[in-house]
């Protein structure tokens, strides 16, 4: 849940190099858009794909591949 | 530092922020930050620094609470009356975040144990109720090159200024002169004080400590910051370094060991 999904996918990038990827699981559909513009905004990372890992209905799960700026 | 899975929840409103994260978190959980003074100011500085989960906070106060405190002084209650404000203020700090390693220090500051209590800070903040006492915060952390704040209220004033040693900006005696002569200005209980303005005040002396320790933003750096909440005026006056203040020019001789700050006119 918000903002937790955000602080640990940026508590895990702030432990990264610059290039580096980082893959988020979410199983919150607001997340998969709110973590990557929240990233972008604090300029810590780049969005480079979104991947629905799991479509079983009121089970889903993305991955979200992003990039270390 | 790792942060651990309860510091991750309790501090994951600041690490959202640009300005914090985990690393600013772990910045605030590994620094040491020493308050003079636990009434109207030091009430909400400490009260926010150990929400904020600084790491080490030493506080120094040798007084007792009082009915009249109350008014002001929020990390008193009316059950803590005749009981010391360490004492007070550390079952309450202790509460409210285990993490906050609180150092109490049941002593009055003076010229001669200043430079103890003081070195090893990484920031100072002083909130007593005098303006000798604040010209020894000033003269000490001068001596020792330690940053920080001082602020004062009156009535529905209050005034606010920050010294970084480091960086030579202008200082408190700069301003406001040498008072070991003998200081006859007003105080709080003549003047009476509004309860909140020193909330106000002290809020702001421990977002100047917050920002420093995480190098962020401006600090109220040769300027005052001069806050009216009856006309609601929030001004800055820019200050300079004065080429011949006693404490800070080039060559200054060791005021702390040399002055007595006029404590015989200190009101008790």
């Amino acid at each position: 849940m918000c903002p937790m999904t955000f602080v640990y996918t940026k508590l895990a990038l702030e432990k990264l190099k610059t290039g580096e990827i980082l893959e988020v699981l979410l199983d919150f559909r607001s997340a998969v858009k709110n973590v990557p513009e929240n990233c972008k905004r604090q300029s810590l990372a780049e969005l480079l794909d979104v991947r629905l890992v799991n479509p079983k209905k009121g089970a889903e799960e993305w991955e979200l591949r992003l990039k270390k700026i | 530092m790792e942060l651990s899975e309860e510091q991750i929840e309790r501090y994951s409103r600041q690490i959202v922020l640009k300005e914090v994260g985990g690393i600013g978190q772990e910045k605030l959980l590994s620094s040491k930050i020493t308050l003079i003074g636990l009434g109207a100011l030091g009430s909400p500085v400490a009260y926010y620094l150990t929400a904020a989960g600084i790491g080490n906070l030493r506080i120094i106060d040798f007084d007792r609470v009082e009915s009249s405190n109350l008014h002001r002084q929020i990390l008193h209650y009316t059950n803590d009356i005749h009981r010391k404000k360490t004492y007070s203020a550390f079952q309450k700090l202790k509460l409210l975040n285990p993490d906050c390693d609180i150092e109490i220090i049941n002593e009055r500051i003076t010229s001669s144990n200043s430079k103890e209590l003081l070195k090893g800070s990484n920031f100072v903040i002083e909130g007593s109720d005098n303006i000798p006492t604040k010209m020894l915060t000033n003269d000490t952390c001068i001596n020792l090159g330690i940053p920080f704040t001082i602020a004062g209220v009156l009535r529905f004033h209050g005034q606010i200024i920050t010294v970084i040693p480091e960086k030579e900006t202008a200082c408190y005696r700069c301003v406001f002169g040498d008072v070991t002569i003998g200081d006859e200005r007003m105080s709080c209980s003549q003047a009476g004080v509004i309860g909140l303005i020193p909330g106000v005040m002290g809020c702001l002396e421990a977002n100047e400590a917050i920002k420093y320790i995480l190098d962020i933003g401006d600090l109220i750096i040769n300027r005052i910051l001069y806050v009216d909440l009856l006309k609601y005026s929030f001004n800055f006056i820019d200050l300079y370094k004065n080429p011949d203040c006693l404490a800070c020019k080039k060559d200054a001789i060791d005021l702390v060991e040399k002055s007595d700050y006029g404590r015989s006119n200190i009101c008790q």
